[in-house]
C-alpha cells in the first residue's frame, strides 16, 4: 500500500507539484501521462533516487520519505531494462537476493517459479548483450521481483518492444502480479495498456495529477479536457447546457443525467458513435445527418470525420464496415449515440 | 556558404600568426648581443650596472646568466655555449678551468668573506653567535646547508671555513662532526638557492658571501678574520684549507686551496662581440662606475684592481690599462 | 570503433595522410635520434653507475607513489564529480585543472613555502617529522599535485559512460552506495582507472621544473639528466635518458597490455 501526500519535487528542468496519490496492496496501478509529463521523476521519487522537496511518502505504513534506495523495498525497471552488462542472467537476477534476509530454500525456489514464468531457462548463462529486447525484460522483472520487493515499478515497459509481443508481455505481467504480492505501479504513455492491465490510474500533466481513480471512471468520466482527450475522447466540445440539453450550434442533444454546474463541454468517444445509412429508428438515442468530411486510416480501423452543421464528429469504423456503408469522403450519412455516451465536463 | 567564410576566418588567423613572428624572426640576431656568464653572487650588483651600461649604450643588450663559478666556466670549455665574458668568485677558477684554452687574462677586481646566515625563525636564533656556531650546526633537527663545492666556489669556500675553524678554535675532529649534520639533500648547486629556502623555514642555517647576506636582508654571524676568507693577510693560515671537487672531465678530481676570496673577471678569447665587451669592462673595473656599485652593494672592490704578472698587464685591451695595476 | 572505409583517390585521405605523417615525423625524429646517440657500451656503462640506477628507481617510485594517491583519492572525487549536479561544479572541475596550468617552477615554490617553518601546515609537518624539502616525501608530493588532473579527468569520464541508472537499479535491489560501487561501478570503469592511472604517472615521471626546486637530492632521473648535462655535456646525460625513456615506455606498455587488450569479461 502507498500514500503519496503533497509531493513537491523540484529539479533543475522539472517539477512535480502537490501530488497526491493513494494505492492499495497488491494492486496493479498505471500512471498515464504524455512524454515529459514527470512519470519517471515520481517513479524515480518513490524509490528514492531523486531527492524531494515537501512532503512524504508512506510504503505499508512505513514513512521512507528520509531513507535511502536500498531500504525502501522498492524495485523499479526502466525503459530500458538496464541490466548488468558484465554479468550472466543468473547473476543479474539473483543479484539483490544477499541484501535481503530471505531464507535461502525459499528464494532458491522463487527465483526458479521465476524463470519458469519468464521462459529463462535457456538463457541463464548468457551475457546482456547477446539477448533481444523482450528476454531483456523478462529478464530485468525476474531480477525485480527476485527479492520479493513491496512494490513493484515498471517505467514504461512496453515502449521498448515489438508491437506484436506486447499482448505475450502483457499476459505475463498479468500473471507475475497475480503470482506475486507486491504492489505493481507502472507508467505509461499509452492509455490502451492501462486499459488492459490496471485497476486504478491516474493521469498525470505538466507535473500535476489530473484525475486519479477507477480505470474505466477515466475512461468514460474524464474531469478535464486534457484528460479527455489524452484517453481518445475525440468529440470534446464546448456546449451550452441547460438541464439535459446541451446545445451545440444548432445542434441538441439529449444528455442522460443533469450536468454539474461548472461543466462547460461535453465528450463523446467515437466509439460510441454509430453510423448508418439511413437514420436509426431509437427514441432516446441523439441522430443527426451529415457528410463524410475525411477518411483517415489508422492501421486496421478507420477515423471517420463527419460534419454535421459545421459541427466535425469523429467516429471509428472497421474496414468491413466502411466497405458496407460505401462509404466515401461527401458522401452523406447518419450519425447515431446513446445518450449515456455523452460526458459532461 | 559555410566554407568561403571558414576559408576567410583561417586566412584572417594565418595572417595574424605570421605578422605575430615577424618582429620575433626580425630580431633573432641583433647585434650589440653581449653574454656573461657570471657567479651566482655577483647577480644583484650585475644587474644594477646591467641598467647602468645599458643606458650608456642602448643599442647593447646584455644577457646575464648566473651559476655557480666552475659550472659557468664548463659552460664555456665543455658545452661551448658562447659567452663574451665571464666573471668567477674565485679568480683561481679562471686560471683553472679556462686559462689558456678559452682566456688569456684574468683581472681580480672584488673582495668578500663568508657568512654563515639564518632568520629570525631559525632553530637557536637566538643564541648563535661567533663562538658556538660549529657547536649548534651539530644539534640534531638543525637543518643546514651550503652550495655544491663540484660546481659553486662559495660550496668549497664553506667547507675549508669549517676546516680552518677547526684549527683556530683548536677543536680536532670538528670538521667532520659538523658535517655529519649535513645531509646530502642539503645541498643545492647555487647558493642563492639556499637563500629561497630560508626565506620559507625549510633551512635554518645557510652559508654565503657578506654581500649577498646584505642584499637580501638575511641575520648573519661574521667569523673572525683567521677563517672567514675575507682579509687576504691571513693567505698562509688560509692555505691549510684543502677541498677535492671534481675536475675537467669526470672521473678527475683537482683541489682547491684556501686563499681569501677574491672575485675574477675576463674576456673570452674569439668572442662574437669583442667592442661592446670591451666596453662593458672599461665600465666594470672604473671607480666611478661598476666598482662604486660593488661598494655600495656590501662587496668590497680593489681600487684599482689586480693583474699578478706585467706580462698579463701587456695582454690586456689599451681601454682597460688604466684602471688596472700589478699586484700579486 | 568504425573503421570507414575512403576511397584511395580522394584527396581528404591525402590530406590526413600526409598531416599524420608530419606529426609521427616531428615526434620520432627527435627521439630516433636521442635514442641512437649513445653507443651500446657507453649505455652499458650507464647502468652499472648506481647513482644513475638509483635515480631511475627514484623516478619510478615516486610517480609510482603519485598515481596510487591519485587512484585513492581521487577516484571519490572523480566519482561525485560525474555524477552530481551542483552549483560550482565548472569552478571545482577548473580547480582540478589549474596544476596543469601553473609554470612548473611555480609549483614547486608554492609547494615550498607551504612546507616551511613559515607556514602554519610546516609547523605541523615538523612536528609529525614529516620532511618536505629535499626527501622522497616531497617529490611525491609534488607529483601528485602535477598528476591528479590527468588522473581525474580520465575517471570521471569512464565514470560518465556509466549510465546512472546500473548504479539505481542496484541500489533498488538492496545494496548500499559502497555495495553498489564495488559490484557494479568499479567493474565497469576501472579501465579507465587504468588509463587514469598511466596518464598520470606519465606526467609525474617527466616532471622537473616543480621537482628541482623542491628537491634537488635526492635526484629523480630528469634531475640527473639536467645535472650531467650541464656539468658534463650532452655526452654524460643522453645515456640516462634513454634508459629513462625506455624503461618508461615499457612499464606503460606492459600496464596496457595486461589491462586493456583483454575482452569484457563475464
Amino acid at each position: 500500500m502507498i500514500t503519496i501526500a503533497h509531493l513537491h519535487v523540484h529539479l533543475l528542468s522539472f517539477d512535480l507539484i502537490d501530488i497526491c496519490l493513494h494505492i492499495e496492496a497488491n494492486e496493479f496501478f498505471t500512471l498515464i501521462g504524455p512524454t515529459g509529463a514527470g512519470k519517471t521523476v515520481l517513479l524515480e521519487a518513490i524509490a528514492g533516487l531523486t531527492p524531494v522537496q515537501k512532503g512524504q511518502i508512506i510504503i505499508q505504513n512505513r514513512n521512507v520519505t528520509s531513507l535511502p534506495p536500498e531500504k525502501r523495498g522498492v524495485s523499479i525497471l526502466y525503459q530500458d531494462h538496464a541490466l548488468f552488462p558484465h554479468l550472466s542472467v543468473i547473476n543479474n537476477i539473483t543479484y539483490g537476493l544477499r541484501y535481503h534476509p530471505i531464507d535461502e530454500k525459499r528464494a532458491r525456489q522463487r527465483i526458479q517459479e521465476l524463470i519458469e514464468l519468464l521462459n529463462l531457462s535457456h538463457l541463464l548463462k548468457r551475457l546482456p548483450a547477446h539477448l533481444s529486447g523482450g528476454e531483456k525484460q523478462r529478464v530485468g522483472l525476474a531480477r525485480a521481483l527476485a527479492v520479493e520487493p513491496q512494490v513493484l515499478l515498471l517505467d514504461e515497459p512496453f515502449s521498448a518492444l515489438d508491437p506484436n509481443f506486447k499482448a505475450d508481455i502483457r499476459n505475463s505481467l498479468k500473471s507475475l502480479h497475480q503470482n506475486s504480492t507486491a504492489t505493481f505501479l507502472m507508467v505509461t504513455h499509452d492509455f490502451a495498456d492501462a486499459l488492459s492491465l490496471a485497476d486504478r490510474s491516474a493521469v498525470i500533466h505538466q507535473g500535476r495529477i489530473e484525475q486519479s481513480g477507477k480505470i474505466e471512471d477515466i475512461f468514460e468520466k474524464p474531469v478535464s479536457p486534457f484528460v479527455a482527450d489524452f484517453v481518445g475522447m475525440k468529440n470534446l466540445f464546448p456546449a451550452v447546457l441547460n438541464g439535459t440539453v446541451a446545445s451545440l450550434g444548432s445542434l441538441k442533444i439529449k444528455l442522460s443525467q443533469k450536468p454539474s454546474d461548472h461543466s462547460r463541454s461535453i465528450a463523446i468517444r467515437p466509439e460510441e458513435i454509430i453510423l448508418t445509412k439511413n437514420p436509426s429508428s431509437s427514441g432516446s438515442w441523439n441522430v443527426f445527418k451529415g457528410s463524410v468530411a475525411k477518411i483517415i486510416p489508422q492501421g486496421f480501423i478507420y477515423e471517420i470525420h463527419v460534419d454535421v452543421g459545421h459541427i466535425i464528429f469523429k467516429a471509428m469504423v472497421g474496414k468491413n464496415t466502411l466497405f458496407q456503408l460505401g462509404l466515401t469522403e461527401g458522401s452523406d450519412v447518419y450519425i447515431s449515440f446513446r445518450p449515456e455516451a455523452v460526458h459532461s465536463l | 556558404m559555410m566554407t568561403k567564410l571558414m576559408i576567410k576566418k583561417v586566412c584572417i588567423v594565418l595572417l595574424l600568426l605570421v605578422a605575430f613572428q615577424l618582429p620575433i624572426i626580425a630580431g633573432a640576431e641583433p647585434s650589440g648581443k653581449l653574454v656573461m656568464f657570471h657567479a651566482g653572487s655577483l647577480s644583484v650588483p650585475f644587474e644594477a650596472m646591467e641598467k647602468n651600461f645599458e643606458k650608456m649604450y642602448p643599442k647593447v643588450d646584455l644577457q646575464r646568466e648566473g651559476s655557480g663559478s666552475q659550472q659557468a666556466a664548463r659552460k664555456i670549455t665543455d658545452l661551448k655555449k658562447p659567452c663574451d665574458i665571464m666573471a668567477s668568485a674565485d679568480y683561481t677558477v679562471i686560471d683553472k678551468l679556462l686559462i689558456p684554452a678559452a682566456a688569456e687574462m684574468n683581472i681580480r677586481f672584488a673582495t668578500n668573506q663568508l657568512v654563515l646566515c639564518y632568520t629570525e625563525r631559525s632553530k637557536y636564533a637566538a643564541e648563535v653567535n661567533a663562538n658556538n656556531w660549529y657547536e649548534i650546526l651539530q644539534r640534531k633537527g638543525v637543518v643546514w646547508g651550503h652550495s655544491d663545492p663540484n660546481l659553486d666556489p662559495c660550496g668549497y669556500r664553506s667547507l675549508m671555513v669549517i676546516q680552518l675553524a677547526e684549527k683556530y678554535h683548536k677543536i680536532p675532529g670538528l670538521y667532520d662532526k659538523v658535517i655529519a649534520n649535513r645531509p646530502k639533500e642539503n645541498i643545492r648547486p647555487k647558493s642563492v638557492e639556499l637563500i629561497s629556502l630560508l626565506q620559507t623555514g625549510n633551512m635554518d642555517y645557510a652559508w654565503e658571501y657578506r654581500s649577498v647576506a646584505v642584499q637580501h636582508k638575511l641575520r648573519y654571524v661574521v667569523l673572525p678574520d683567521e677563517i672567514n676568507l675575507g682579509n687576504y693577510k691571513h693567505d698562509k693560515f688560509y692555505e691549510q684549507a684543502k677541498v677535492q671537487v671534481t675536475g675537467k672531465k669526470p672521473g678527475t678530481f683537482m683541489t682547491m686551496t684556501g686563499g681569501s676570496v677574491t672575485y675574477g673577471i675576463t674576456l673570452i678569447k674569439n668572442t662574437p662581440n669583442r667592442e661592446a665587451a670591451i666596453a662593458f669592462l672599461k665600465y666594470v673595473l672604473d671607480p666611478k662606475g661598476g666598482l662604486k656599485v660593488l661598494d655600495e652593494m656590501g662587496q668590497p672592490p680593489f681600487v684599482p684592481c689586480r693583474v699578478p704578472t706585467a706580462a698579463m698587464k701587456d695582454l690586456l685591451p689599451n681601454e682597460l690599462q688604466k684602471f688596472v695595476e700589478v699586484k700579486n | 570503433m568504425k573503421l570507414q572505409t575512403i576511397k584511395i583517390r580522394e584527396p581528404f585521405f591525402w590530406f590526413t595522410v600526409s598531416c599524420s605523417a608530419i606529426i609521427l615525423a616531428f615526434i620520432l625524429i627527435p627521439l630516433i635520434e636521442l635514442m641512437t646517440a649513445p653507443s651500446a657500451d657507453v649505455l652499458l656503462e650507464t647502468l652499472k653507475d648506481r647513482d644513475v640506477v638509483r635515480s631511475i628507481w627514484l623516478s619510478i617510485y615516486t610517480s609510482g607513489s603519485a598515481a596510487l594517491i591519485s587512484f585513492f583519492f581521487g577516484t571519490p572525487l572523480a566519482f561525485m564529480l560525474a555524477r552530481s549536479e551542483f552549483r560550482g561544479k565548472r569552478f571545482i572541475e577548473s580547480i582540478i585543472d589549474l596544476p596543469i596550468v601553473i609554470p612548473h617552477p611555480v609549483i614547486g615554490i608554492a609547494i615550498l613555502s607551504v612546507a616551511g617553518k613559515n607556514h602554519l601546515l610546516g609547523r605541523w609537518m615538523e612536528a609529525l617529522g614529516i620532511r618536505i624539502m629535499g626527501s622522497p616525501t616531497g617529490i611525491i608530493t609534488v607529483l601528485t599535485f602535477v598528476g591528479l588532473p590527468f588522473y581525474i579527468n580520465a575517471v570521471k569520464d569512464g565514470f560518465e559512460g556509466i549510465p546512472q541508472r546500473l548504479e539505481n537499479v542496484s541500489r533498488s535491489l538492496g545494496a548500499s552506495m559502497f555495495s553498489t560501487f564495488f559490484r557494479i561501478t568499479f567493474p565497469l570503469a576501472w579501465r579507465s582507472m587504468v588509463v587514469g592511472f598511466i596518464m598520470c604517472g606519465a606526467r609525474a615521471i617527466s616532471e622537473f621544473g616543480a621537482v628541482v626546486i623542491v628537491a634537488y637530492h635526492p635526484m629523480i632521473a630528469p634531475v640527473m639528466i639536467y645535472e650531467r648535462f650541464e656539468s658534463y655535456g650532452l655526452k654524460y646525460s643522453q645515456p640516462i635518458a634513454v634508459w629513462l625513456v625506455a624503461i618508461c615506455l615499457l612499464l606503460f606498455f606492459l600496464l596496457r597490455w595486461v589491462a586493456l587488450s583483454k575482452p569484457r569479461e563475464a
